[in-house]
């Protein structure tokens, strides 16, 4: 079995609920180890705008969302009781947005100039690195849903941009990827969903 | 108009927190060499030289872990320190091995059964240890800005600069986060790790790129790289935590409802039952590793006689602590039926029962322990003075004698004295009566006091009447 078939054999067996709201289409999946998966597509487009799951630690704990698409808008000022302490709003603001045919990262309030930033990829570690010249800023990353099909990273797929403080990384959607996902979303149509407003007992 | 002059503004003051003073305070540990016979007196213990080699025995079984619910039982008169001993095993055992100390009476609640609160004070008692993966922030400090308001009162707001080799990030620092990296003493060169979860502060070192030829610097002081690549780092940790967190972790309504519902109360025994299985399994995988503890139950003839034979079945589980108990009671009631026993608790549970008895201080000892209680609460006295003290000691009770130093001191400042002498012993003596002295004074009185004439007069009659 390749990578492929195991990522959707596995959110076959998840348990999924499907709701209309706000011209999106939100699906939330539950996974049989209880690790839960929320998607949030445009209806038009057919764009993922939020991906984000939330795990279980060791202990049994539920550990809050984590973003893998889109950003976090919840309030975040009291999101750890205990660290108190939050990054700056001044600092680099990483987020991962995609279109429907690449992935695409930006990363806001970098105010340095173009000619400072080196995005490279590692092939081994299949994660692609940004670094700064000035030493400013640093990250290394995987593309989750690559990783989860067991997929390497081509350099070429790969380009980057710079405008408006923001850094633009975009990386293009392989074919066996988009085919992948054609599948999941004509499964999703399929799956009965209820609009906004749906009342799911009949009141008398 | 009126400006503050300038005395009147309040001087602001850095001060790390002073740690209260208890009246156990003093007290380090079992006082014991390696071959754990006791010394006369060393860390805060001072005689009961027995009851500490005993006390010692049941340390060393503890340590190796391989046993389970063992009993001992602490028996003495009152102020023969066995709350001392009970302390002085829990600060030998050090911070991994989890020590819950209650009072008999905490058990009796109208939220919980009694039972309930057994299982989960034993259940605090055995530890997990178990690897987890954290994040952590991990840097070299920068800069550290702090910001007082002008005012001198009110909050604080900091920066915190933090960078890698690579890059570099600030944060805002919020009020607590502010004291501890103030008590911790960080300042710029300094390696840090930050614990994502807890908060928690850790010093790795120096950075290498700050020594200079001739900084003045302590032996301690350590050099280290400044750490690479990114400053948010998942690392696997070893922690120990208690069954019974696990229990609550697993226990608490999820989603919203967890804010309304607050403390957990009664936790269902399936939960328990599946928590047991799971710490098994991750025993079995090499994952964890159990952690046996000691559960100390002070007062412990305030246990009624259903408390105490479910101890007697608790005590055969395999995940049983160590426990011990304290008591201060002769051949008194079972609590809870009309059967005299020896502690007041039933012969069956004290058979279980490895029993160390505390004798009364002799003179010299009160005068040691007097004098470690005036360096614990900085009194100085007299050596005349502390004689004094140590015959009231003898005569009334430890307890009194202590209470006086306090007082003793206190008044001793009000005349501007730097050393409690005789007179400040004399003074307070008069001033506060003990026990014996109470009593007396009672009786002497008694005509004068509210309600004396019922117990006088009409008391034992009332009680009969209806039989």
């Amino acid at each position: 079995m390749n990578g492929i078939e195991k990522w959707l054999e596995k959110l076959k067996k998840a348990e999924k609920t499907c709701l209309f709201q706000d011209g999106r289409r939100k699906v939330h999946y539950t996974f049989p180890d209880k690790t839960e998966l929320a998607e949030e597509y445009n209806i038009q487009t057919g764009e993922l705008l939020i991906r984000k799951w939330r795990r279980k630690n060791t202990l049994g704990a539920k550990l809050p969302w984590e973003f893998e698409v889109g950003l976090n808008t919840d309030n975040q000022v009291r999101a750890n009781e205990n660290l108190d302490m939050t990054e700056s709003s001044n600092n680099p603001i990483f987020s991962r947005q995609d279109t429907v045919n690449a992935f695409q990262w930006r990363i806001r309030n970098m105010i340095y100039s173009a000619d400072n930033y080196i995005v490279e990829i590692d092939e081994q570690q299949r994660a692609i690195i940004i670094k700064t010249k000035n030493k400013k800023y640093y990250k290394k990353f995987q593309i989750p849903d690559l990783e989860r099909i067991e997929m390497g990273l081509n350099p070429k797929n790969m380009s980057f941009s710079h405008a408006n403080n923001t850094l633009i990384i975009t990386y293009t959607k392989p074919t066996e990827f988009l085919s992948m996902e054609k599948i999941i979303t004509s499964e999703l149509s399929k799956t009965k969903a209820s609009k906004e407003g749906d009342v799911e007992c009949n009141p008398s | 108009m009126t400006t503050p002059s300038a005395s009147e503004i309040k001087e602001v003051r850095e001060i790390t927190r002073i740690e209260r003073i208890g009246a156990h305070s003093h007290i380090r540990g079992l006082g014991l060499d390696d071959s754990l016979e006791p010394r006369q007196v060393s860390q805060g213990m001072v005689g009961q030289k027995k009851a500490r080699r005993a006390a010692g025995l049941i340390l060393e079984m503890i340590k190796e872990g391989k046993i389970a619910g063992r009993a001992v039982l602490i028996a003495g008169q009152p102020g023969t320190g066995k709350t001392a001993i009970a302390m002085g095993m829990a600060q030998a055992l050090g911070q991994d091995t989890p020590f819950t100390s209650i009072a008999g009476s905490e058990i009796f609640s109208l939220e919980m059964s009694k039972t309930e609160a057994l299982t989960q004070a034993f259940r605090r008692s055995i530890g997990i240890r178990i690897k987890e993966e954290t994040e952590i922030i991990e840097g070299e400090v920068v800069e550290i800005q702090i910001d007082r308001p002008a005012s001198g009162t009110g909050a604080k707001v900091g920066k915190l600069t933090l960078k890698t080799t690579e890059m570099e990030t600030v944060y805002d620092l919020g009020q607590k986060m502010i004291e501890s990296l103030t008590s911790e003493k960080v300042q710029a060169g300094d390696i840090i790790t930050i614990d994502k979860a807890t908060g928690r502060i850790t010093r790795l070192g120096r950075s290498f790129t700050r020594a200079r030829d001739y900084d003045a610097m302590g032996p301690q002081t350590k050099f280290v790289q400044c750490p690479e690549g990114e400053l948010q780092k998942r690392k696997e940790v070893v922690h120990t935590v208690t069954l019974h967190e696990i229990d609550v972790i697993n226990s608490r309504t999820q989603g919203f409802l967890a804010l309304f519902s607050g403390d957990t109360g009664e936790i269902k025994s399936e939960v328990r039952d599946q928590i047991n299985a799971k710490v098994a399994e991750w025993r079995e995988e090499g994952k964890a590793e159990i952690v046996p503890g000691v559960l100390f139950i002070d007062e412990v003839h305030m246990l009624d006689i259903e408390c105490f034979s479910f101890l007697n079945r608790a005590l055969e589980s395999d995940m049983a602590p160590v426990f011990i108990m304290a008591t201060n009671r002769g051949i008194t009631r079972i609590r809870g039926t009309n059967y005299q026993s020896p502690h007041g608790i039933p012969i069956d549970l004290l058979d279980r029962l490895l029993i160390i008895s505390t004798t009364p201080y002799e003179e010299n000892e009160i005068r040691q322990i007097l004098k470690i209680r005036c360096e614990e609460e900085d009194v100085e006295m007299s050596d005349d003075a502390l004689t004094v003290l140590t015959k009231i000691g003898r005569e009334t009770s430890l307890r009194y004698s202590i209470q006086l130093i306090t007082t003793a001191n206190l008044a001793c400042k009000k005349r501007k004295g730097t050393e409690v002498s005789i007179d400040d012993i004399k003074r307070v003596y008069t001033l506060f009566l003990d026990e014996a002295r109470s009593s007396e004074f009672l009786k002497e009185y008694e005509q004068n006091f509210l309600f004396s004439e019922i117990t006088s007069s009409t008391g034992t009659e009332k009680m009969t009447v209806d039989s």
